[in-house]
Formats: C-alpha cells, sequence, structure tokens
C-alpha cells in the first residue's frame, strides 16, 4: 500500500501537459498542410494542443482548490495482476497456452493475500480444463496448449 | 402494414432455430456476467468478438445484443440480494432493493425488476421499430459536414453526461482521439505514432483497450478495494407479485422507460445514467420521498425500467448513422464489420433481415430473461455464492485468451496489460476511461469527415453553418454547453450522481 497526497486534478493535469506535450515534439514533422488540404499532422496537432492547454487548467487549477487526494496505491494486486498478463503473453506461443495460464492464475491468486497452494493449482487445472473444452476444442481458436 | 410486414420478416428471421438458439445463449450469458460483479459486458463481448467470426452476422449480432441487454436484467439480482452492483447500470438498484430485501420482500423486489424491465425492453423494441428507419432515411441526406457536426455533438453530450469533472471528460475524450491517430494516416500513408512497431500501422484494436481497461484495469481496483463482509439475503420467495404491487409499479416502470429510452440514444447516456437519472425523477415526484432508501418500490421499478430500455435504444444512433452511442456500441460495429457490413443508414435497406431480426429478438430476449430471471433466479443466486478470490483470476485468464485470439499475436497482449496500468491509474485518478473510448472510435471518423467537409468548401469553415442540418447540431451542442454553465443545472448535475454514491 502506497498513500499519496497530491491532488488528482494536479497529478490528471501533468499527465495531459505531458502527453500532449510528447505528442507535439514526436509528430514535429508530420506535414500540417492547410485547412482545404490537411496533411497528416492537422489534426494531431489540434487535438494534442488542446490537451496540453487542459492539462495546464487543472494544473493551475489544483493550486488555488486542492480537491480529492489519491488515496492508496493497491501497489501488491497492481503488480502480480501485471506480471501475470505480461508474462502470459510472453508465454501463450512460446510455450503453449498451459503453462502461460499456470503462471496467470497464480500470479493472480498472489496479488491477493489469502494464497492457498491446493485451491489455486485446484483452480488453474480447472480453468486449463475450461479453456481446452471451449476455446481450443469447441470453438477451434489456434491455441497450442503445448509447445516444445 | 409495410411495418407489419418488415416486423414478420423480423420474427422470421429471430424465430429460425439458429438464431433462437444463439439469442438464448447471448441471454445466458448476459445474465451470468450481470450477476457476478466484476465481468461487465464489454470485456464479455470483446472476448466473444473473435468467435462471432463463424457465425452469420444475425446470429452474431443477436447474441451479441443479448449479452448487452441481458447484463441489465443480471445486475440488479446481485444489486438486491448482496447489496453490490453486479452491473455499474444497477448501482441505484442496490439502494431500495436491497432494503426491501431486508424486509423479506427479496421476491417483491426481484420481480419488480424483471417486470419492470420487460415491460421497458417491449416499449424499446418497439421504440426501435418505429424511430430506426425513419432516421435511416433522415441521415441518408447526411453530408460530412452534418456528420461533422453531429459528432461534435455527441462528444459534447458525452461530456455533461459524465461522471465527475468536465474538464477531465474532455481531456479523455481528446486522450481517446490521440490513441485513435496511431496508425498509417489513410490520405497520406504517413505513419502517425506507431514507434516503429509495425503491427500499430493499422492502429491499435478497440477491444484489445477495452479489454485492458475494463478487464484488466477494474480487477486490480476491484482487489485495491478489499473484500468487504456483505450480507446475503437467501430468502426470495414469494417472486409472483399481487395487483397492487402490479399497480404501483406500472407507473414508475413507464416513467423510467420514458426517461431510458431518450438517454439511451445519447452518445455517453446509456444505461448508466438513464437509471441515475431515474431514481432522482422517481425521488423528486415521490409524495413521500422520505420512503427511498427504506425500501421504495417505484427505487427499483423506475431505475430497472430505464437501463433497460437504455441499452436497447443505445442501438437506434448504431444502426442509421453508424455512431456508437459507448464502447459496448463500437464492438457491435466491429461485429459487423468483420461480416463487411458497414452500420449506417444503408443498413435498414440493404440488410433488412438483419436488421428486422435484430428488433424481433430483442423483444424475443426479452421473454427469455422474464423466464430466466424469476423462476430460476435461484441458479443465479447460488453463482453469487462463489468468491472473488476464484472469479477474478478466471476473468483474467479469459480476457487474456480473449485479447489473444482476436489477431493471434502476443503484442496485443502486452498492449492490453499496459492498459489495465492506464485503467487502474484513470481509476485512482477519479477519470471516468467511458469519454476516453468513445474519443478513440469517433476521433478518425471526425477528422474524416472534417477533411473531407473543408475539401468541398475549399477550406471555408463556413460549411458547418451553411447546412441547416450541421447548424441544427452545432446549435444543440452550444445550448448544451450552455447548459453546463448554468449554475443550477451544473448543481444538480452533481446531486444525482454524488446523492446516490454516498
Amino acid at each position: 500500500m502506497l498513500r499519496i497526497r497530491l491532488s488528482t486534478d494536479l497529478l490528471t493535469g501533468l499527465l495531459f501537459l505531458a502527453l500532449g506535450g510528447f505528442a507535439i515534439i514526436y509528430g514535429w514533422n508530420y506535414p500540417v498542410g492547410s485547412a482545404v488540404r490537411m496533411g497528416p499532422g492537422y489534426y494531431p496537432l489540434l487535438v494534442s494542443c488542446g490537451l496540453a492547454l487542459l492539462g495546464t487548467i487543472l494544473i493551475i487549477r489544483s493550486f488555488f482548490l486542492p480537491g480529492e487526494t489519491i488515496g492508496t496505491i493497491a501497489l501488491r494486486p497492481l503488480l502480480f495482476v501485471l506480471i501475470g498478463t505480461l508474462v502470459f503473453g510472453l508465454l501463450v506461443e512460446r510455450t503453449g497456452f498451459v503453462l502461460a495460464s499456470i503462471v496467470l492464475v497464480f500470479a493472480a491468486r498472489l496479488a491477493d493475500r489469502d494464497f492457498r497452494f491446493t485451491e489455486v493449482a485446484l483452480l488453474a487445472a480447472l480453468l486449463i480444463a475450461l479453456i481446452a473444452g471451449l476455446f481450443w476444442l469447441g470453438l477451434s481458436l489456434p491455441l497450442k496448449p503445448f509447445v516444445f | 402494414m409495410e411495418f407489419l410486414d418488415n416486423l414478420g420478416l423480423g420474427m422470421s428471421v429471430a424465430l429460425a432455430p439458429v438464431n433462437l438458439l444463439y439469442g438464448f445463449l447471448g441471454v445466458v450469458l448476459g445474465t451470468i456476467i450481470g450477476v457476478l460483479p466484476g465481468l461487465g459486458p464489454v470485456a464479455t463481448i470483446s472476448i466473444l468478438l473473435p468467435v462471432t467470426f463463424t457465425l452469420q452476422p444475425q446470429a452474431a449480432m443477436i447474441m451479441l445484443a443479448g449479452i448487452y441487454y441481458g447484463a441489465q436484467y443480471g445486475g440488479s439480482t446481485t444489486a438486491i440480494l448482496v447489496n453490490l452492483p453486479g452491473e455499474s447500470s444497477s448501482v441505484v438498484t442496490c439502494i431500495d432493493g436491497y432494503q426491501m430485501a431486508r424486509q423479506g420482500k427479496a421476491g417483491l423486489a426481484l420481480a419488480t425488476a424483471a417486470l419492470a424491465s420487460f415491460l421497458a425492453g417491449t416499449i424499446a423494441t418497439f421504440v426501435i421499430a418505429f424511430a430506426a428507419p425513419a432516421l435511416a432515411e433522415f441521415a441518408l441526406e447526411f453530408g460530412p459536414a452534418d456528420y461533422f457536426s453531429l459528432m461534435i455533438f455527441g462528444l459534447v453530450a458525452a461530456v455533461i453526461l459524465a461522471h465527475g469533472s468536465v474538464i477531465k471528460a474532455i481531456g479523455m475524450i481528446l486522450t481517446g482521439i490521440l490513441l485513435g491517430t496511431i496508425g498509417i494516416d489513410a490520405n497520406s500513408s504517413v505513419p502517425r505514432y506507431t514507434f516503429h512497431i509495425p503491427q500499430f500501422g493499422d492502429g491499435i484494436d478497440f477491444a484489445v483497450i477495452a479489454m485492458g481497461v475494463f478487464g484488466i484495469g477494474e480487477t486490480i481496483a476491484n482487489l485495491g478495494r478489499g473484500a468487504e463482509a456483505r450480507e446475503y439475503i437467501k430468502n426470495y420467495k414469494g417472486l409472483w407479485p399481487s395487483p397492487k404491487d402490479l399497480a404501483s409499479i406500472v407507473a414508475p416502470a413507464l416513467r423510467g422507460t420514458a426517461l431510458g429510452s431518450a438517454l439511451g440514444i445519447l452518445p455517453g447516456g446509456g444505461p448508466v445514467l438513464s437509471s441515475f437519472s431515474a431514481y432522482a425523477l422517481e425521488k423528486k415526484i415521490a409524495r413521500e420521498p422520505d420512503r427511498f432508501g427504506r425500501g421504495a418500490i417505484e427505487g427499483v421499478a423506475g431505475p430497472e425500467a430505464a437501463n433497460n430500455a437504455a441499452a436497447q435504444t443505445a442501438f437506434i444512433p448504431l444502426l442509421t448513422l453508424g455512431l456508437p452511442s459507448s464502447p459496448v456500441m463500437a464492438l457491435m460495429i466491429g461485429a459487423l464489420m468483420m461480416h463487411g457490413l458497414h452500420a449506417g443508414p444503408q443498413l435498414v435497406r440493404e440488410q433488412p433481415d438483419l436488421f428486422w431480426g435484430l428488433v424481433a429478438s430483442m423483444w424475443i430476449g426479452n421473454l427469455m430473461l422474464v423466464i430466466l430471471n424469476l423462476p430460476l433466479v435461484g441458479i443465479w443466486a447460488k453463482m453469487l455464492t462463489v468468491p472473488y478470490r476464484l472469479l477474478y483470476p478466471s476473468i483474467l485468464l479469459i480476457c487474456c485468451i480473449g485479447v489473444y485470439s482476436i489477431h493471434n499475436d502476443t503484442l496485443d497482449v502486452v498492449i492490453a496489460s499496459v492498459f489495465g496500468l492506464v485503467g487502474y491509474v484513470l481509476h485512482r485518478l477519479q477519470c471516468e476511461p467511458a469519454p476516453m473510448l468513445l474519443g478513440f472510435i469517433l476521433g478518425p471518423l471526425i477528422e474524416e469527415h472534417l477533411r473531407r467537409a473543408l475539401l468541398i468548401s475549399h477550406g471555408d469553415p463556413m460549411i458547418f453553418v451553411d447546412r441547416p442540418i450541421s447548424l441544427t447540431f452545432l446549435l444543440l451542442a452550444g445550448a448544451l454547453v450552455l447548459l453546463l454553465c448554468a449554475p443550477m443545472i451544473r448543481s444538480t448535475r452533481e446531486r444525482v450522481f454524488v446523492e446516490e454514491e454516498s
């Protein structure tokens, strides 16, 4: 658990400003063209300027109106869930969906404190059977159970 | 007579055994995900999208639509029995539905929700059948400038109807539009924001973002909230309401239906807003507003009718203008596109069996849902005993398999994970993800129509004011902005959302 006391407005503003600024800089070389013949850069430039402007407004406003703070960040679920899905993505083609699913289910259950090994193992087995039956055999999605 | 012929055609399509079967599958699945908190229609439809490719387009649309409105029925069961919204649109049903259940009237609350939803579903089906073909005829006149102004109006409406800060909602829309520009520009073949990743050339798939934000991101947010002990109501006898109860349901259900049908058409409106507004309306016109929050039957009938009506009328802008008003509708466009069909004004005329089949299937689906949700409510209630610690790994795994199956590309799973992180960050920043997804869908369309309109007018922006249809939409958008600035509306808007949550 991580507690952040910054206001949500300030952080959202910074995020909008950063994203808009990045889009302006990264898209700097896209031809802008004119209103009649718009280049590929015209529309993104318009939108990213708007985003940067909104970000600035939010940042300035946050100094006058503090608003709500971000509060606690659930670090443990955040880390384990994302590790689980990322590793699933990396493994599903290389080792097949069986191993990838086992890793995902275990990682996901570690996100919660109440971890019981047999229960998680049973859950993984059940889900793999479901995926094999429904998605692999039933709907013939191009999944491979194992890759050697 | 033409109308009856069309309905007859629709019935013959909807009653074909295959379509009946997929319609049934859709509403069962919809009820299941509606009952289960943490799994919503966006993630479910995204997962099933690759699967529908093998089906006939009618069967595919009938099933996917069934999931969406079926979820509105299922969500109320959880709200009433566990005081937990199964769907975000059943948040307000928790207030009075759960109170009724605690007073031993759970059966009556469940019946009220199901019957009000059925009444709303029946009326909304007729609203679509009457309004959509006329609107499609009218929409054939639309030029690029008109579409542009219509979408601007839609986005303004989405901002106003979004929950919480207006500036954040506009920012989320712009963020979505920016994400939508990723890919090779169709007019100039210049790759934009592709970061030299070949798969980004075609842009990011909408379903991948939707599953990341709504599947993975929501799961993290739910886990962060921690487990709460909930009192679970097991006694739901007395499902059949007395004539006196029935009489007290009809008026609020009709009001909810009217409100939901209207709000469902607006972008960003949809079931959630409709149910909130219907609750606020019922409370306002009640003779004894004090009863609300203590088990008022109107507080269940109104919102439940409204969310079901809205879930169905949301199909009107999709089928007539080709404009999705919500993330779910955007997925429907994706489903149509997989079969080479384009949502838009031509659809009603060129695919009458698809259009009328879908409309007829909605009424049949609603009938199935009443049966599924009243006599069989025990089955769904059992499902609620499955603890979340077993549920969420299943949701994550099915999401990941679904994301991977869209293009059989592992990069999509990585992108979905990134959007899972984005979804959680937005949750903590109190930014609604729905406007971002709406911007993502409408962004490329807006650019396309803006370019075309200005090309036709030789760069003269007056084209948006000179065309009467376009001018009307811009004036409407302007009126909405003025409304937003009016302090009275602003405080009402905040009250509608804040009051019910505290």
